[in-house]
């Protein structure tokens, strides 16, 4: 009962949205005959665009990793994970003047060509470096999973491809990269949810994407109906990603061994082919890590002492604070759910659960208006504030995040302790019995994952806590973003650099753990 | 027991909100982000004792969230730039009308609400800004000149998302009407050097870069600028020059920043005193040396910068109006293609 509610309780600001899909708002018509399409094929531009180079980079960075040996293997296997650390606005604002590196360019289209000839390349221009800057924060999520899978794969296939005298280039195509897919739409799922969660990169890039679109029907035509509508459209344009996530993933429980050790000898690269191999792996680490960090580095190192006065450690206070504290809730609760639903076998419960974490699909802005409705009903009927208390913005934090922290403790749940817990249940033990003595033990390690991921998570967030925080209460995330609206730029490279700082040994402490499981 | 938590907690938090009404604050909800307020602020509590808390936010979001918290709402003032947006918020409901002698006389009539619900506080220009070495100031002459086909690639001006030209396409549309405000704003989308993006501060620079030859925008931000500890950014300020258009017929667009006290505010008393503070003399003063805009009485000005850029006739329209034809306004955007 205590599961069924919670579960409601976090759907309720998602369906409160989703519900919107078929409400006729005042200024929908409008909306649907100007502005629609723009939204829908910007952001699918983006996606794509994103989605390929992602796919691209990670693919190939996993596959010489994993199944090659060159020099500097060992050294590009963790280092290419750091750029996640980096959010996907504080990459935007360190790559602020890039397309202005064109302008030359640009003049000459212009003086050669016509001004129409610039403005149509400028408009490609935008997509490619927006789509780039992404790519090169994001592109890890499909490296790890890739990664992940290319070390899990019975290696007996690709030795006995091997024996069977195919090259290496045709083991990729025909062996590796088919068993891979779905570990690749499973890091690609994650690549698209962060692109159309993201507010602050599109918006100083200037492209015109759903949740530009949300915020401008929202706040610019004070018509939140229609925000909550287009809300809406996006939730099932996700629903539909996370259906062909699961459809391929489905397939994926065959070749997933958990035996499998690193035996098979990897492709030895020699000459060029190993320079180029190096090349390869330093560019997105460069562009996704050590360029923006340099830069931020450059600016940070102009700011005088006094900026870090009593305040600014406050500030750090808050954000580890807020983030542990968020982390540790999310994750209990994440624990009950799934116990619940795997003691219990009950398809209420599980089908709840589903519900529960699309939270994390949703851009954080979104939840943060179904949070704000939800806020407004229990304000008018019961007189309690929500808003700007802490327990709000931990409760938006759960809605959103609790899918991240559902992954690694479903899936142990299922590995380890799903059988455990019907025989437990058969022989009469209670439910709080199995879950401590039997359940907490085995999950230890995924719990803790799960710990570390929503950490790093929160300690990044932006939309949801510039909503939804106290007076007086702000987080490194949303200074950042203040000191960089008040275009200091300098300044919030110290903010930035340190959440990047503060997630990477999380971080790293994850690559391991993924790697000791193989 | 979380049912029995969760009120004891919101208790909780209520009970330390009443110590702080106790011991005479006022609660702001800001959505400007200059050091000059900073400094005003700290004036003000030397002043009066009284302490003055903050939160920033976007404007749009502090309005909702005020509409969210209703009565219960902590705030006492929300602060932010533009008319449209304070106007907006009186329509919500979330201000109240507040009769003070010192205010109707600090702030000229077209610069408040006709209701009093919100007070001007800055004035800022939207101009034309140029580049010396490519334009000649002859060349320009209204907003409505750079719909003409002679512009073609060379304006530079940020996305209709952004309230200032809202704001600014809300007095065309009230001087010129629905069908000529849209015509403008397709035509002037027609001849942008570039998708709208950026701030203003990046309109002047793709000027400078030579990428555009003109842009639309506020003062202030060349003020910012040209005294910024960024030489590169001191450097395009020293290549523009600001137009005012529009002077031989309704003047140039200007807006205010400005705050009104809320609906729910429990600290009326100190909160008009803040406002009328912020009206006087000495801190209009502290605005326009810190952060560029033009008082309230704008030829009063003393800021050498300012002076330099001359005088100019405004638009007379009461700024209300721009709140009014927001909704409008952002709709001849979205007709227009105008991102």
């Amino acid at each position: 009962m205590f599961s069924l509610f919670i579960c409601i309780l976090i759907f309720t600001p998602i369906a409160l949205v989703a519900l919107q899909f078929n409400n006729n708002t005042e200024n929908w018509d409008h909306i649907q005959q100007t502005v629609l399409t723009t939204y829908i094929f910007s952001t699918l531009i983006l996606v794509l665009s994103t989605a390929i180079l992602s796919t691209f980079i990670g693919v190939t960075c996993a596959w010489l990793v994993a199944c090659c040996e060159f020099p500097g293997r060992k050294f590009f296997e963790w280092t290419l994970i750091l750029p996640l650390t980096i959010p996907t606005y504080i990459a935007a604002y360190s790559y602020y003047d890039l397309l202005e590196m064109f302008t030359p360019m640009m003049i000459w289209i212009r003086s050669n060509f016509s001004p129409e000839s610039m403005i149509y390349f400028n408009d490609i221009m935008v997509y490619l470096v927006t789509s780039l800057v992404m790519t090169s924060v994001l592109f890890p999520y499909v490296y790890l999973s890739t990664r992940a899978s290319f070390l899990m794969q019975g290696n007996q296939l690709i030795e006995a491809a091997k024996t069977l005298g195919h090259k290496p280039s045709n083991i990729f195509w025909k062996v590796a990269l088919p068993m891979a897919r779905p570990a690749i739409i499973a890091g690609l799922s994650l690549v698209v949810m962060e692109t159309l969660n993201d507010y602050g990169a599109v918006e100083y890039f200037g492209i015109p994407t759903f949740t530009i679109g949300i915020f401008r029907s929202w706040l610019g035509m004070n018509d939140m109906g229609s925000a909550l509508k287009l809300s809406s459209y996006l939730l099932f344009f996700v629903f539909f990603i996370l259906y062909i996530e699961k459809y391929f993933r489905g397939e994926a429980k065959f070749h997933q061994k958990n035996d499998s050790s690193r035996t098979y000898s990897p492709n030895l690269l020699k000459g060029k082919y190993s320079i180029l191999a190096i090349f390869f792996c330093l560019l997105p680490l460069c562009l996704g890590f050590i360029i923006p960090i340099t830069r931020l580095l450059f600016w940070a190192s102009s700011v005088s002492g006094s900026f870090f006065d009593i305040t600014f450690f406050q500030v750090i206070f808050n954000s580890i604070g807020l983030a542990s504290v968020s982390s540790l809730l999310i994750v209990t609760l994440a624990t009950i759910l799934i116990f619940t639903s795997s003691y219990f076998q009950s398809k209420i419960v599980k089908v709840a659960n589903q519900f529960a974490i699309l939270g994390y699909s949703m851009p954080g802005a979104v939840v943060a208006m179904g949070f704000l409705l939800i806020a407004g009903y229990i304000n008018q009927s019961m007189g309690y504030l929500l808003t700007g208390t802490l327990i709000s913005l931990t409760f938006a934090y759960l809605v959103r995040f609790l899918a991240v922290a559902w992954q690694p403790i479903d899936s142990g749940m299922e590995k380890k302790c799903d059988q455990i817990n019907q025989a437990s249940r058969i022989l009469g033990n209670s439910a709080l019995i199995s879950m401590f003595k039997l359940n907490l033990p085995l999950l230890k390690k995924s719990i803790i994952v799960a710990v570390l991921l929503i950490f790093v998570d929160i300690f990044k967030e932006l939309p949801l806590t510039l909503i939804l925080r106290p007076f007086n209460f702000d987080t490194l995330a949303t200074l950042t973003y203040d000191l960089n609206s008040q275009a200091q730029l300098h300044e919030s490279a110290i903010p930035a650099l340190l959440i990047i700082l503060v997630t990477i040994p999380p971080i790293i402490f994850l690559n391991n753990q993924l790697d000791d499981r193989l | 027991m979380l049912k029995n938590v969760l009120p004891n907690l919101i208790r909780l938090t209520k009970i330390f909100s009443l110590f702080s009404i106790l011991s005479g604050e006022i609660n702001i909800y800001s959505h400007r982000h200059y050091d000059s307020d900073k400094i005003l602020f700290k004036k003000f509590t030397q002043q009066t004792g009284i302490k003055v808390n903050v939160v920033k936010g976007s404007a749009d979001q502090l309005i909702q969230r005020l509409v969210t918290e209703g009565e219960n709402s902590p705030a006492d003032i929300l602060l932010t730039v533009d008319a449209g947006r304070l106007e907006r918020a009186k329509k919500m409901g979330i201000l109240q009308s507040i009769d003070s002698k010192i205010l109707r006389k600090n702030v000229p009539q077209l610069m408040r609400d006709p209701d009093n619900n919100w007070f001007g506080l800055t004035v800022r220009a939207r101009v034309i800004v140029y580049a010396k070495d490519r334009v000649k100031p002859t060349d320009l002459s209204t907003y409505e000149a750079l719909a003409e086909p002679q512009w073609k690639g060379r304006i530079a001006v940020r996305s209709s998302n952004n309230i200032y030209n809202q704001s600014l396409l809300a007095s065309i549309l009230a001087a010129n009407g629905s069908d000529s405000a849209l015509s403008w704003a397709k035509s002037v989308r027609g001849n942008m050097a570039r998708s709208p993006r950026g701030s203003d501060r990046d309109q002047a620079r793709i000027v400078a870069s030579g990428l555009a030859d003109i842009a639309i925008m506020n003062t202030y931000y060349l003020g910012v600028m040209s005294n910024s500890p960024d030489i590169t950014d001191q450097e395009v300020a020293k290549k523009l020059g600001v137009f005012f258009p529009n002077q031989d017929g309704r003047g140039v667009h200007i807006n205010v920043s400005g705050a009104g006290v809320t609906a729910s505010s429990k600290n009326k008393k100190e909160a008009i005193q803040f406002l009328e503070f912020l009206t006087s003399k000495n801190s209009q003063e502290v605005f326009a040396k810190e952060n560029y805009e033009y008082p309230l009485k704008v030829r009063k000005n003393k800021s050498k910068l300012l002076k330099s850029w001359g005088k100019f006739k405004y638009d007379q329209l009461q700024l209300s109006i721009l709140g009014d034809n927001n909704t409008d306004a952002v709709k001849i955007f979205d007709k227009a293609g105008w991102e």
